[in-house]
């Protein structure tokens, strides 16, 4: 740290997103910088080795500092004696093989004490590539994994080392306080600085990273070895396959992270859950909802001589599953006449999924009722919709929803992420408002068409949830509350 | 989604564990290839031509073969090791359509180097009539091009074609000697060795386009390997300077060869050295054998099993085999060439008598025997040693027997006739015993080196 540079009041930690990904964290954090302009901001971004280091965004003018840290890439480093090599991979073992299964800060602890001993010199050459510790690896693959490809364990091995060398041996700036933005490698760089500094630390999950790899390491069929269905059940603590070391790490760094944070803040309830499972205090956990811009959308003016309208806003990708909402029309026009059915979102992210759903329309004769819009400025069309239709597998926060809400849109969502929350009210909303549409089961066409048809053919239900998810939006969705909530956190964190 | 976590998919399985070796390794080969043929096509053509012209005559060729062979040597094998190597890669690749391409563009550097200094030397320096300079310096380019286009077919382990391209046309040499030697003298038979040489040139050629019937493309792409591959090149000229070193050193012995034509040679010292060298043939015959079959299965099995998923054990169990196979073939080596060793060295004199062969090479026949024996030791070990793309050690051993074979000569040229030959012993067995022991620490830690320092991945 040079003298001229500025104080850094809040240093983000950032794994893989802003400012070099465009994207829905990406865009969270531009206006998180920019709406708290009376504060400094330092970026610590975290990228893969092959990572593009072009910005997507313009920087606002507060944040005062920007360093790259590349995963896995760490300086070659100072050799050692071999004898103090041995000793260090003596002692550092155990810590790392704990990391691997129950992570505790202690471990962590010991880790750094050791790199510190080390000499601050110490790099790849020492870490992972001498001969000393490839004798620990060794033990260690024998501890974890013997019975599996030694090939696998070893690229692996590398990997997670890497990952951890290059969080634990990287340059991190002074600041009042540290916000990360997910847990994984940034998280794990949270709970070091934790430890080298006592400054507070907060943390802010969108998604929920250790459920994320999950489900990535679930379908990574590389990590297939036939070797690892091991039948014998008297399997030792540490014994595990590629999988359970992959996740099990990532949950490891998840649960050091919630240790080392004052607050952890997620977008709604059911987020909560998970990281209470992945071992969260829950005095720590707090949910500050993204909001939308409500008097920009509430002054939409709602056209009243158009067809029986419903919308799909989303990008056209299997995680969308729009094909369920096309089945859900072909239900729905049955009974509704002269439907107008909208997928509005661009369609050349999956040309073939896209393909498909062309097909699909075909084959059912919704030429007429379904249209494809492209990606559009949606305040044009909110007047004509009238409802909002949300069959997506997965989704944290929808803003659709609400921004439709906002208008007076009802919306039919399906069961993920915090659609329930934003359609129903929270367990704990006082006084309870009562539902601003429906919620469905994934992949359930007739679920959804009938919710549909109950909108657009009972006009008193259809006003009540009007009037509901408008009021709820109004009251808890509310930009100008997510910026003073962070606002106010970051009063009590920066001093 | 905020996160990398995962982009690790392309991390964990990587091909090039196994690096592209099989071919180097003829390259290794052939660098004794050609020390046979030299001696062979020499004894032979002397004693067929000896019947017909003055001993002057013959030694007049001799002298210029030998100088075409040790310089052509010298200046070629930078370029035929840097080749062999890119040819391999493209053989690995599975994509040969440059190969014809290759072959001209090496042809082309290889005589733009070697035409100015051919022409200086022979024109300038040498005292020679100009019919001889003219067959010299022409003999000297298709010696220098058999180096570099057997490369192409050893490469892809087509001996039996060079066998029969060499077999051909050192039948037409000798006859072409018989006759043209009666008429022309010394140009005469150097021109008939041109002759055979040409045709062995022209046969490897057709084969090489027959095999490979791709369009002559990128011709110089080979060149950035000189920069890639730089040990290799390096290696190729320092091997051959090295095994020459000790005869240029005794060229200037007081008791040598002094001729009008001021190529200096030392007659006695050469072909007992020349003689010396055959007695490694049929080590060289059992370890090309014992490499192709026993060690080479291991070998694969070795690395196959690494890339198929091998647990630990399994990949320390197929080591301990490999290197099983290794100790034992060695020992096979040393019995078998330490006993024609000791054969050779106590029926020197009874093979001497028999083959007329002056007796002042006695001395330096027997030095020559022993250190052939350590320097194809040390040979194979530099063999195993490009199996396991130990580059730099390749070219640290060398490096070794350069050095020693240099300062143990010139030595030896210092303490007089009774020590001739002593330098060559010495220089072998010191490279003998350092290229054994870096291998021994090389092959003890091969799955750590061959994961982390020999692993292109893991130090790129």
């Amino acid at each position: 740290m040079t003298s001229d540079q500025q104080k850094i009041n809040v240093c983000l930690l950032l794994e893989g997103t802003y400012p070099y990904v465009a994207g829905g964290v990406s865009g969270w954090v531009h206006e998180l910088i920019r709406e708290q302009s009376h504060l400094t901001f330092h970026i610590t971004a975290i990228l893969p080795p092959d990572a593009s280091q072009d910005y997507r965004y313009e920087l606002p003018d507060n944040v005062v500092g920007i360093n790259n840290i590349i995963l896995h890439r760490l300086q070659r480093g100072e050799n050692m004696k071999s004898r103090a090599q041995h000793q260090l991979f003596q002692q550092i073992e155990t810590p790392l093989l704990n990391l691997q299964a129950r992570a505790r800060t202690k471990d962590l602890k010991k880790i750094m004490a050791l790199l510190q001993d080390a000499g601050g010199r110490v790099g790849s050459q020492v870490l992972l590539d001498s001969e000393e510790v490839w004798v620990m690896m060794i033990r260690m693959y024998n501890t974890t994994m013997g019975n599996n490809s030694f090939l696998d364990y070893f690229w692996s091995w590398r990997a997670l080392m890497g990952g951890l060398y290059s969080m634990l041996l990287a340059d991190i700036p002074e600041a009042d306080c540290y916000h990360a933005l997910c847990t994984g490698f940034a998280g794990l760089l949270l709970a070091r600085t934790r430890l080298e500094t006592a400054k507070p630390c907060l943390l802010t999950e969108h998604g929920i990273y250790t459920n994320e790899r999950r489900i990535e390491i679930g379908s990574a069929d590389w990590l297939e070895d036939p070797r690892s269905q091991n039948l014998n059940v008297e399997r030792n603590r540490f014994e595990k396959n590629l999988r359970d070391l992959w996740i099990e790490s990532f949950a490891g760094y998840s649960k050091l992270c919630y240790e080392a944070c004052d607050r952890i803040f997620t977008l709604y309830e059911g987020n909560k859950d998970l990281q209470l499972e992945d071992g969260a205090d829950p005095e720590k956990l707090f949910v500050i909802p993204n909001g939308i811009d409500f008097e920009r959308y509430s002054s939409i003016q709602r056209s009243e001589s158009h067809p029986p309208t419903i919308a799909l806003i989303g990008r056209v990708v299997p995680i969308k599953d729009i094909k369920t909402y096309i089945r859900a029309v072909a239900i729905l026009q049955r009974s509704v006449d002269n439907l107008r059915a909208l997928i509005m979102g661009p369609t050349d992210e999956d040309p073939d999924y896209f393909e498909e759903c062309i097909e699909m329309v075909d084959h059912s004769q919704l030429n007429d009722v379904i249209q494809f819009t492209g990606k559009v400025k949606i305040d044009e069309y909110l007047g004509e919709i009238d409802v909002i239709v949300l069959t997506s597998l997965s989704e944290a926060q929808p803003l659709v929803i609400l921004e439709a809400g906002a208008a007076g849109i009802p919306s039919v969502a399906t069961e993920v992420g915090a659609c329930r929350e934003i359609i129903e009210g929270r367990s704990d909303e006082t006084p309870v408002m009562g539902a601003g549409g429906l919620v469905c089961s994934l992949s359930s066409p007739g679920e959804v068409a009938h919710a549909l048809q109950k909108l657009l053919t009972d006009p008193q239900f259809y006003q009540s949830c009007s009037g509901n998810i408008k009021e709820r939006v109004r009251k808890y969705y509310n930009k100008t509350d997510q910026h003073k909530a962070y606002r106010d956190v970051y009063a009590q964190y920066t001093g | 989604m905020a996160g990398i976590g995962f982009v690790l998919r392309k991390l964990s399985r990587q091909d090039n564990l196994i690096g592209t070796v099989q071919a180097y390794v003829i390259s290794a080969l052939i660098s004794t290839g050609p020390w046979l043929f030299t001696i062979l096509a020499l004894g032979s053509i002397s004693a067929l031509s000896g019947r017909f012209v003055s001993r002057s005559v013959l030694v007049e060729f001799r002298t210029i073969i030998i100088y075409n062979f040790a310089f052509s040597l010298v200046l070629a094998a930078p370029i035929y090791m840097v080749v062999t190597r890119y040819l391999a890669d493209g053989i690995f690749r599975q994509d040969v359509s440059n190969t014809p391409g290759t072959l001209v563009g090496s042809l082309v550097l290889l005589y733009a180097i070697e035409v100015p200094i051919a022409c200086l030397f022979y024109i300038f320096y040498a005292n020679l009539s100009t019919e001889l300079v003219l067959a010299a310096i022409i003999n000297f380019l298709l010696i220098s091009g058999v180096w570099l286009i057997s490369v192409f077919l050893t490469a892809l382990k087509n001996y039996r074609t060079v066998t029969q391209a060499f077999g051909l046309g050192m039948l037409a040499t000798v006859l072409g000697a018989g006759i043209l030697s009666r008429l022309y003298g010394a140009a005469g038979i150097i021109t008939s060795f041109s002759l055979g040489l040409s045709i062995i040139l022209g046969l490897i050629f057709a084969r090489i386009l027959s095999e490979y019937p791709h369009p002559i493309t990128n011709p110089f792409a080979f060149m950035r390997y000189f920069i890639k591959y730089w040990e290799i090149g390096l290696s190729g000229f320092i091997y051959n300077v090295a095994i020459w070193s000790d005869k240029w050193i005794m060229w200037f012995a007081p008791e040598a060869d002094q001729p009008a034509s001021r190529l200096i040679t030392f007659s006695n010292y050469d072909s007992a050295m020349f003689l010396a060298y055959l007695t490694v043939v049929p080590s060289m015959a059992m370890f090309i054998l014992s490499v192709e079959t026993n060690f080479y299965e291991h070998y694969v099995k070795f690395y196959r099993d690494i890339q198929q998923l091998a647990t630990y054990k399994q990949i320390h169990e197929n080591w301990k085999t490999l290197v099983r196979s290794i100790l034992s073939s060695s020992r096979g080596f040393l019995v078998l060439q330490g006993s024609i060793c000791v054969m050779v060295i106590l029926t020197s004199s009874k093979i001497f008598d028999f083959l007329g062969i002056n007796f002042l090479q006695l001395g330096i026949f027997r030095f020559g025997v022993l250190g052939t024996m350590f320097q194809v030791f040390s040979l194979f070990i530099l063999i195993i040693l490009s199996y396991f793309d130990h580059r730099k050690a390749t070219l640290l051993v060398q490096s070794v027997f350069l050095i020693t074979n240099v300062g143990f000569t010139l030595i030896s040229l210092k303490l007089g006739f009774k020590f001739y030959g002593y330098g060559y012993f010495l220089a072998s067995l010191v490279t003998f015993i350092f290229s054994a022991f870096i291998t021994m620490n090389y092959v003890d830690k091969l799955i750590y080196h061959t994961f982390i320092t020999r692993n292109a991945s893991v130090t790129e």
